[in-house]
C-alpha cells in the first residue's frame, strides 16, 4: 500500500519539478508564434516576430557580438586555465602555492558585480593613465576570460589529478623530450577535459549579463544585456522569438553531442565483444 | 635463473654493466630513502631488488631511470657516468608496476612508440613491432586499446614495449605486482624465458622473496634505504650475515643463547630449550651473545628421544599446516616457545602419529644452524 502511495509521490513530485524547469521555457516557444503585440494576449499563430527578429539588426549584431565574446574567451579561458592547472598541479613545491591555488579560484566565489565593478575601476585608471584600452569588445573579453580562467582552471585541474603520472614517465622513459611528452601523451588525455572546459566557459560567456553591463562601451552590447534592456522596457514579442532559436540551437547540439557519445560508447563496446569473441575461437 | 651460479662464475668472465657508487636520496631534507648504497651488475644478469614495503627500493630504480635526482652519488653505466642524464637520453628502460600503457593508444602504437621516438624507418619498426608482439605471444592483437586486455596481457604488452628499443638494462618494478597468484607463478617462468631469449640485463624490484629467489641471479636484501647483504639467493638463504636477512628470506627459528665451547673446529651455544652443537668454528668469543637459525626443513620430528646430547628439543604440536606436498608443524617447547618443522608428505597415510596435542622432539645435525652475532 504505502509503496503505491510512495510511488504516486514520487510521480508527482517528479512532474512537478520539471514543470517548474520546464512550464516556462514552453510558454516563451508558444508565444513566440503569437501573432499579438500584447506578450502574454493569444491571438493567432504567425511568423511575425521571426520576421521582426530578421529585420532587428540591433539583435541580430548582438547575437553576433555575444557569440564572437563566448567563442574568444572560452579559448582564452581554456588556454590561461590549462596552464595555471599545469603549474599549480605539477610544481608543488614553490613558496605561497596554497594561497595561488586558493586564489585562482576565488573568482568562482566572488559576487560577479563585485568582480565587474573592480575590473571597471581597474580598467578606468588605466585608460586615464595609458589612453588604452578603450571599453568595447576587449574589455568584455578580459572580464569573461579571467572568470572563464578560474572555471577551466579547475575543469583542468581535476583531470590533471586523476591522471596517472607514470603515463608520462612512461615517456620520457620511452625517449620522449618533455615538450613531446605533453604533445603525444599529456595533451591527448586532457583533451575531453579540454571540450568541457570549452563548453562550461562558452556558456557562461554567453550567458553573462553582469560583468558585460560594467565592462562594455558605447555601442558593444551583448545579446543578455539587449533582452535585458528591452525587457525592462515592456516585454517584446521578437525576445520570445530570439530566444526560441537559442533554445533550439542549445537543444540541438546537446541531442547532438549525447547521440554522438552513445554511439562512441556502442562502438566501444562492439569492438571489446568482437575481440573476446576472437579470443576464445 | 638462479641455477649453478659458480659454474657462471668459472666460464664467462663477467663485465660489469651496471655500477652504482654510494648513492645516496634524502627527501625533503629528512626522509632517507637510500642510504650509501653502492652496487655493480653484470652483463646478462638479473639482478633482484629485495625489501620490505618503504625501504627504497622504488626510489633506487627511479633514479637509475632517471626519474628522481640522487642526493649524492654516481651512476655509471658501461663505465660512463649517466647521473646527470634525463631520462630520454638513457639507454635503459622501465617496465611500471601498474604497467602505465598509454590508454590513447593501440597495443601495436605502445610498443612503436618509442621506436618512433628515435627516429627508426617506418618498415624497420613494423618488423620490429611484430617481433615483439610474437615474443610476448600476442601476435592476434595489435589493436586492441589496453582496456580491451586482461592483466596478464597488459603486462606482456609493458614488457614488449620496454624491450622494444632493446635496451641495454631493463629496469621491473614489482612486474607480477598485480597478478594473481596462480598467473604469477606461470608468469615468472615465461618472463625470466623472455628476457633471456632477448638477452637484456635487468634489475628487478619486488617485496616477494620466492619471485626474487626464481627470477634473480643475484640479489640484494634491502632495509631502511641501504643493502644488508649481497649475494646468489642460495647464499642468501643458506648463509645469511644478520638476523633481519635471515628473518626476511624463508621461515627461520631463532635461539638465542651463550656461547659456551668456542674451539677450532666446533662452539656450543647454550640455550633456553637446548644445547646447540654447531659442528665447524666461527669467530666469536665465549660468553658471548649469538642467535642461533634454523630453517624449519632442516629439523626432523620424531617420536622418540633422540639419544644424544645436543640438538634436540621437546614439545608439543600445537598447529599443523597443511600444503599438500608438505606440512608445517607448529611445536610448543617447553620453555613456551613455538618452533617451526616442515616435512614432506612422503606417504599418502592420513592417520600419522603427528596430531595436535601429540608430543614430539625435533633434532637437527650440527651443519644445520647458522650462528648469527649480528
Ligand atoms: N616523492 C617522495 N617524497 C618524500 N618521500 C618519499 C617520496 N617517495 C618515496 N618517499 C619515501 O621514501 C621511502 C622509500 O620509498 P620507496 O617508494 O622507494 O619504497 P619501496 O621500497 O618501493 O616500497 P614499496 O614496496 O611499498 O613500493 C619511503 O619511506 C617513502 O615514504
Ligand atoms: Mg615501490
Amino acid at each position: 500500500m504505502s509503496q503505491v502511495s510512495n510511488r504516486v509521490f514520487a510521480k508527482s513530485w517528479m512532474i512537478g519539478v520539471y514543470a517548474f524547469l520546464y512550464l516556462p521555457i514552453i510558454t516563451l516557444i508558444f508565444f513566440s508564434f503569437n501573432d499579438s503585440r500584447l506578450v502574454t494576449v493569444w491571438s493567432h499563430a504567425s511568423l511575425r516576430w521571426y520576421g521582426a527578429l530578421v529585420n532587428d539588426s540591433d539583435l541580430i549584431s548582438a547575437v553576433l557580438l555575444s557569440l564572437e565574446i563566448a567563442f574568444l574567451s572560452a579559448l582564452m579561458s581554456v588556454f590561461f586555465g590549462t596552464f595555471s592547472a599545469f603549474a599549480l598541479h605539477r610544481y608543488t613545491r614553490f613558496k605561497g602555492r596554497t594561497l595561488l591555488s586558493s586564489m585562482a579560484s576565488t573568482p568562482l566565489v566572488m559576487p560577479d558585480v563585485i568582480v565587474g565593478l573592480s575590473l571597471l575601476l581597474m580598467l578606468v585608471s588605466i585608460q586615464h593613465w595609458l589612453g588604452f584600452p578603450q571599453r568595447g569588445l576587449f574589455t568584455i573579453l578580459l572580464g569573461h576570460a579571467l572568470l572563464g580562467t578560474a572555471y577551466a582552471n579547475v575543469v583542468v585541474t581535476s583531470r590533471l589529478r586523476e591522471m596517472d603520472i607514470r603515463l608520462e614517465e612512461a615517456a620520457m622513459d620511452l625517449g620522449c623530450k618533455p615538450f613531446q611528452v605533453f604533445k603525444l601523451v599529456t595533451f591527448p588525455l586532457l583533451i575531453p577535459a579540454l571540450v568541457s572546459a570549452f563548453l562550461l566557459t562558452f556558456t557562461l560567456s554567453f550567458d553573462d549579463v553582469v560583468l558585460s553591463s560594467f565592462l562594455s562601451g558605447p555601442g558593444y552590447s551583448t545579446m543578455p544585456m539587449v533582452i535585458f534592456s528591452r525587457a525592462r522596457l515592456g516585454l517584446n514579442p521578437t525576445i520570445n522569438a530570439v530566444a526560441t532559436v537559442t533554445i533550439v540551437v542549445v537543444s540541438a547540439a546537446v541531442i547532438a553531442s549525447s547521440l554522438y557519445q552513445s554511439h562512441q560508447e556502442r562502438k566501444r563496446k562492439r569492438e571489446m565483444a568482437l575481440a573476446y569473441s576472437n579470443k576464445n575461437s | 635463473m638462479a641455477t649453478a651460479p659458480n659454474d657462471e662464475k668459472q666460464s664467462a668472465p663477467k663485465e660489469v654493466l651496471l655500477r652504482v657508487d654510494s648513492l645516496s636520496k634524502i627527501y625533503d631534507g629528512a626522509v632517507k630513502a637510500v642510504d650509501d648504497v653502492s652496487l655493480t651488475v653484470n652483463r646478462g644478469e638479473i639482478f633482484g631488488l629485495l625489501g620490505g614495503s618503504g625501504c627504497g627500493k622504488s626510489t633506487l630504480l627511479r633514479m637509475l631511470a632517471g626519474f628522481e635526482t640522487p642526493t649524492k652519488g654516481k651512476i655509471f653505466l658501461e663505465g660512463q657516468d649517466i647521473t646527470n642524464l634525463p631520462p630520454h637520453q638513457r639507454p635503459i628502460n622501465m617496465m611500471f608496476q601498474s604497467y602505465a600503457l598509454f590508454p590513447h593508444l593501440s597495443v601495436w602504437e605502445n610498443i612503436a612508440f618509442g621506436l618512433k621516438r628515435d627516429g627508426m624507418p617506418k618498415d624497420e619498426i613494423a618488423e620490429r613491432v611484430d617481433k615483439m608482439l610474437s615474443l610476448v605471444q600476442l601476435g592476434k592483437y595489435p589493436k586492441r586499446k589496453p582496456h580491451q586486455l586482461s592483466g596478464g596481457q597488459q603486462q606482456r604488452v609493458a614488457l614488449a614495449r620496454s624491450l622494444a628499443k632493446r635496451p641495454k638494462l631493463l629496469l621491473l618494478d614489482e612486474p607480477l605486482g598485480a597478478l594473481d597468484k596462480k598467473l604469477r607463478e606461470t608468469t615468472q617462468l615465461e618472463l625470466v624465458n623472455i628476457i633471456e631469449e632477448v638477452g637484456v640485463t635487468c634489475v628487478l624490484v619486488t617485496h616477494d622473496q620466492e619471485e626474487a629467489m626464481t627470477m634473480a641471479s643475484r640479489i640484494a636484501v634491502m632495509s631502511e634505504g641501504y643493502f644488508l647483504q649481497v649475494g646468489f639467493p642460495e647464499e642468501v638463504y643458506e648463509i645469511p650475515n644478520s638476523r633481519q636477512v635471515a628473518d626476511f628470506i624463508g621461515n627461520v627459528n631463532m635461539f638465542e643463547g651463550v656461547i659456551d665451547e668456542d674451539e677450532p673446529d666446533h662452539v656450543t651455544v647454550n640455550c633456553e630449550d637446548c644445547i646447540q652443537y654447531v659442528g665447524h668454528g666461527i669467530s666469536c668469543s665465549p660468553g658471548q651473545l649469538v642467535s642461533v637459525a634454523i630453517r624449519p626443513e632442516k629439523i626432523l620430528l620424531s617420536q622418540t628421544k633422540p639419544d644424544d646430547k645436543y640438538n634436540w628439543v621437546e614439545g608439543e604440536i600445537i598447529e599443523i599446516v597443511y600444503f599438500g606436498a608438505n606440512s608445517t608443524y607448529h611445536l610448543k617447547l617447553t620453555s613456551g616457545k613455538v618452533i617451526k618443522v616442515q616435512e614432506i608428505n612422503t606417504t599418502r597415510e592420513l592417520t600419522c602419529w603427528r596430531t595436535w596435542g601429540a608430543k614430539a622432539y625435533a633434532h637437527w645435525n650440527d651443519m644445520a644452524m647458522i650462528v648469527l652475532t649480528q
